[in-house]
């Protein structure tokens, strides 16, 4: 019986040992602006009158459960989970419950400032929003005319969210080509290696699956809904055989049948040598492949003549060749209730994007697509979109990317990248920013929701970056490393303090959901959508002005037809008047009822209330098993062939191998002393965007480096212990954690702390950065960040 | 009048630490990894990388086990702590010394000191947040995501922790010492 671990020894082993006790803070103390740490009475829900319960949607992280929020006496006590969103399934991780910290965090951005100090200080001054308004029509008016309209001079980046798109509109009313987001330094491989081999990003359907091989994810604490919640009710002999690939120990690994401690960036070798092996016993689906593959034989012939097989492949992996042989043949043998799951996390090596379209095809091989227990693509509920504003101004020119460039064998590709996504690469582009290398200037930056100097490699050029512009406008809830560098911050209104854009969530069980206002919003915040209204409406006329001066189209369109006319064309307002409520209602307005069930209820799909059943305390049934959407497509997958795509001739194209093979550069070995840094995620912390919240740092108050025991004790290090972390970027610091959990080659530390910000009071140099010391390599196609490719010292300090 | 008990599917837990801080907002608990009603056990893991025993590396959602011949009761000088008209085991503030015996004879250390009341504080199974409500789970249940917990009346036999009882294995922790625990470990 292993379950006597006491209070005191779960203390002792536990990395989430704390020295915070004691500091009482409670949602009524917070509202002042004063950092008050006076112990509180017991804040206990149910002691406040006045109570309602709001339906609203989660924003602590990615996936936007839905919750419902109690007030009592117009402060938010408590977030519990709404049970009628089929996505998150009645549930709120811990995160999603820390919500309310987050809310009446102290530390909020309450006010419009503008800088006062040097950038990076910190100084700011607290002014009217009209005077940060004005600052920011003043210096884009200057830029603008001396770019002479160039409206690609102003950079536009957005973290992910609900009001992204909002923000988006922004900038295309305003006409710059300049567009990153976090795709480069999240998903972008892995949703485009999808999405040229399948046709799109698909989901797992956990509940069904009889076989998973997870690698390279971690589903027990990067929680993705419903994809965790399924999956850990069936694991442990229960129906679904778990299979952990990672080169970590993971609380995943904990939950699997078989953990496999892969060298890191090798998983493409793996996943050859499974086909491999598939391939050449001819274990696949063959009737599925005959029907649904483009390019099979080229696939077949390549990954056979190139002796891809187990024995090869361990050596490359360190993976033992019989597991690989065993795993293939019982994933085939399970197939098509079998998954390689696709994960949705950063790129990690260079080899990604193939990594993926192994992956892809590998699942392929199974005919486990479109189809019960396998990769689904599922149903959408549509919504009305409307146009947006995009008006084309003569004299904006394109997106300042790297040079074209000759690959091999006479192809062009870009320095950087091959092909240049819409998101952008973050390292491409501000590297060449810095190394003077963009085709015009660009001097002007607006950013909503979004870290870099945190959440990009190499933070010391991120600010460098933050410092050679002109004008930074950044727009958000907390004052980040990246807001210290903003010349105007524009404080907005926290997700638990505003109604955001209805969204349609696909899948098996589809459904329309809506974050609602919970409480107004406090201090001076304001939504997205509001602050954009008023900048715009401002900027409008005057920068209309500019695009007179400079652009002859739009000289000759106002002599045709007159400048009313004309401008109404150029009205950046436009995309911004309509209130969130009313434009809610409009994209819904083809369901009935919808509306009314979004703002009372949080959640609509049609039939709901036919459909939705209560099973027991904790279960319920979204939708009968007979209108799930488990195969939409007769099981093929969604390209353009409607095939399964193994050899793209296209990518060849533009210098990239057309179908997934190894390539020896793809090899390492870590020098002597050096160890590979790894970077990860944890269920408790959502990047650096969770890091000042009080609840969750409760449960682990900054991140430990995994150091080897073994090495740990050659080195004289002991738990809890100072290390200095270095690269050839740069150093952080943070407190050792000895475990046998990973390799003695390697450490790893979560993503997210050690911010450097002096107005976060819990953040401010808690643990140790990432970023501050990976370096800034990036892959090949995309230009994303490949965040594994960094070896480290430490030093014990 | 009830039995309250809880049934834990612990092999459904993820370590994510959800139901910690949902006790956490719900009842009020100061901060600080010593304040805490209810916990996610794990020891350290076994063995050397690559070689590791993933048994070891269980995880043990754990609280006050609501024992039905309590220790902690019988020392009480004070009578603080006590059975409630649902069997769920309390302690009365007003009533508490602070002579720690409790926290020395729970066999769970299920106990630990609330520094506001500088009393003994433990779970009361949110007895006076969520049932005084009317609510009929309890906010670890509620919010758990893999739904680890079953709250229910161990009387009555149609509630569905006495149907899970009776068609599944269970054990209770330390057995042996005859505390009769009404936290029920799902096999």
């Amino acid at each position: 019986m292993k379950a006597e671990v006491s209070r005191r020894k779960f203390l002792q082993g536990s990395v989430a040992m704390t020295i915070l006790g004691g500091t009482a803070v409670t949602a009524p103390n917070l509202l002042s602006n004063e950092h008050a740490a006076k112990p509180s009475i017991i804040s206990k829900t149910g002691t406040g009158a006045n109570t309602k319960v709001v339906p609203t949607l989660c924003e602590m992280c990615v996936n936007k459960c839905a919750a419902l929020a109690r007030v009592e006496n117009g402060v938010i006590t408590k977030l519990d989970p709404n049970p009628l969103f089929p996505k998150s399934r009645n549930m709120l991780c811990p995160r999603g419950n820390a919500g309310i910290a987050a809310l009446y965090d102290p530390d909020r951005l309450k006010y419009p400032m503008i800088r006062a100090g040097e950038k990076g200080e910190g100084k700011f001054k607290r002014v009217t929003w009209d005077e940060a308004y004005d600052y920011i029509k003043e210096k884009t008016l200057k830029i603008l005319d001396e770019e002479k309209d160039n409206r690609s001079s102003f950079l536009f980046c957005a973290g992910e969210g609900m009001a992204e798109h909002t923000f988006k509109s922004f900038y295309e009313a305003f006409g710059s080509a300049n567009w990153l987001n976090h795709a480069s330094v999240c998903l972008q491989t892995v949703v485009s290696g999808y999405g040229v081999t399948l046709g799109g990003y698909p989901q797992a359907d956990m509940e069904n699956a009889e076989y998973i091989i997870m690698a390279g994810a971690n589903r027990a604490e990067a929680i993705v809904t419903p994809d965790t919640m399924d999956l850990f009710k069936r694991t442990k002999r229960r129906g679904a055989k778990l299979i952990c690939v990672d080169p970590r120990f993971t609380n995943t690994a904990a939950k699997a049948d078989t953990w496999l401690a892969i060298k890191p960036g090798t998983d493409l070798a793996f996943v050859l040598a499974l086909t491999y092996v598939v391939l050449t016993e001819e274990l696949y689906d063959k009737k599925y492949v005959a029907e649904n593959f483009n390019g099979f034989d080229e696939y077949k012939s390549t990954v056979i003549n190139n002796l891809y097989t187990p024995e090869w492949a361990s050596r490359i992996t360190n993976i033992p060749s019989k597991e690989i042989t065993k795993i293939a043949r019982e994933f085939m043998a399970h197939a098509p209730k079998a998954i390689y799951y696709p994960g949705r996390r950063s790129t990690f090596a260079k080899n990604d994007f193939q990594l993926r379209r192994a992956m892809a095809i590998f699942q392929g091989l199974g005919g486990g697509i479109d189809t019960k227990g396998g990769l689904i693509f599922g149903k959408k509920l549509k919504l009305k979109t409307r146009e947006s504003l995009a008006p084309l101004y003569d004299r904006a020119q394109g997106r300042a990317m790297g040079k074209k460039v000759k690959k091999a064998k006479g192809q062009t590709g870009y320095e950087d990248c091959a092909i240049v996504a819409s998101g952008g690469s973050w390292i491409g582009w501000r590297n060449r920013f810095l190394e003077g290398k963009m085709p015009y200037k660009v001097r002007g930056m607006f950013i909503y929701k979004h870290n870099p100097v945190m959440n990009t490699p190499n933070s010391a050029k991120t600010i460098e970056m933050l410092k050679k512009m002109e004008l930074v406008v950044a727009i958000d809830t907390m004052p980040s490393d990246t807001v210290m560098y903003a010349d105007v911050v524009l404080p907005e209104a926290h997700y638990l303090e505003r109604t955001d854009p209805v969204k349609t969530f696909g899948g098996l069980e589809p459904s329309i959901a809506q974050r609602n206002k919970v409480i107004e919003p406090m201090y001076e915040t304001k939504p997205v959508r509001d602050i954009l209204r008023s900048l715009t409406r401002m900027l409008s006329k005057p920068i209309f002005e500019i695009t007179k001066k400079y652009d002859e189209m739009v000289q000759e369109e106002i002599e045709e037809s007159g400048e009313a006319k004309v401008f109404a064309e150029f009205d950046i307002n436009l995309p911004f008047r309509e209130n969130q409520e009313h434009f809610n209602e409009h994209e819904v307005s083809q369901y009935p009822g919808a509306a009314e069930a979004l703002a009372t209820r949080g959640v609509f799909y049609p039939n709901m209330d036919k459909y939705f059943k209560q099973l027991s305390v904790n279960e319920h049934e979204y939708y009968p098993e007979s209108e799930k959407a488990y195969t939409v497509r007769g099981g093929k997958p969604k390209t353009r062939s409607g095939k399964v795509e193994c050899n793209l001739s296209n990518l060849a194209k533009k210098g990239i191998d057309p179908m997934p093979i190894w390539r020896k550069e793809y090899e390492y070995t870590i020098p002597e002393g050096k160890f590979r840094m790894l970077t990860g995620r944890h269920a408790q912390f959502t990047q650096s965007g969770t890091s000042n919240n009080a609840k969750l740092r409760d449960l682990m108050p900054e991140n430990f480096i995994w150091i080897n025991k073994r090495i740990a004790k050659e080195k004289g290090i002991e738990f809890a212990d100072m290390i200095e972390v270095s690269s050839s970027v740069g150093k952080t610091k943070l407190r050792a954690y000895p475990t046998e959990k990973i390799a003695p080659d390697a450490v790893f530390f979560i993503h997210g702390f050690g911010e450097e910000s002096e107005a976060l009071t819990w953040a401010y140099r808690s643990g140790g950065n990432d970023n501050a010391i990976i370096e800034d390599h990036t892959e090949p196609v995309y230009g994303a960040a490949a965040m594994h490719e960094t070896n480290v010292e430490i030093r014990k300090v | 009048m009830a039995r309250y008990g809880m049934a834990l599917d612990y092999k459904n837990c993820i370590n994510c630490k959800a139901c910690e801080v949902a006790c956490k907002e719900e009842n009020g608990i100061l901060m600080g990894a010593d304040k805490h009603r209810i916990w996610v056990g794990t020891g350290e893991i076994e063995g050397e990388y690559p070689l590791l025993s993933i048994a070891s590396n269980t995880f043990y959602p754990s609280q006050c086990q609501h024992c039905d011949d309590a220790p902690c009761q019988e020392v009480c000088p004070t009578n603080a702590t006590y059975y409630d008209e649902n069997s769920i085991v309390r302690v009365d503030p007003e009533k508490c010394i602070l002579c720690s015996y409790c926290m020395n004879a729970c066999p769970y250390d299920a106990r630990y000191v609330d520094d506001r009341t500088v009393t003994v504080d433990k779970c009361n199974f949110c007895t006076d947040t969520r049932l005084d409500r009317g609510e009929v789970t309890t906010a670890c249940q509620a919010t758990c995501p893999t739904k680890v917990r079953i709250f229910g009346d161990l009387d009555d036999p149609e509630s569905e922790i006495s149907q899970v009882l009776r068609e599944r294995e269970s054990k209770t922790l330390k057995a042996h010492l005859g505390t009769n625990p009404k936290l029920f470990y799902l096999l």
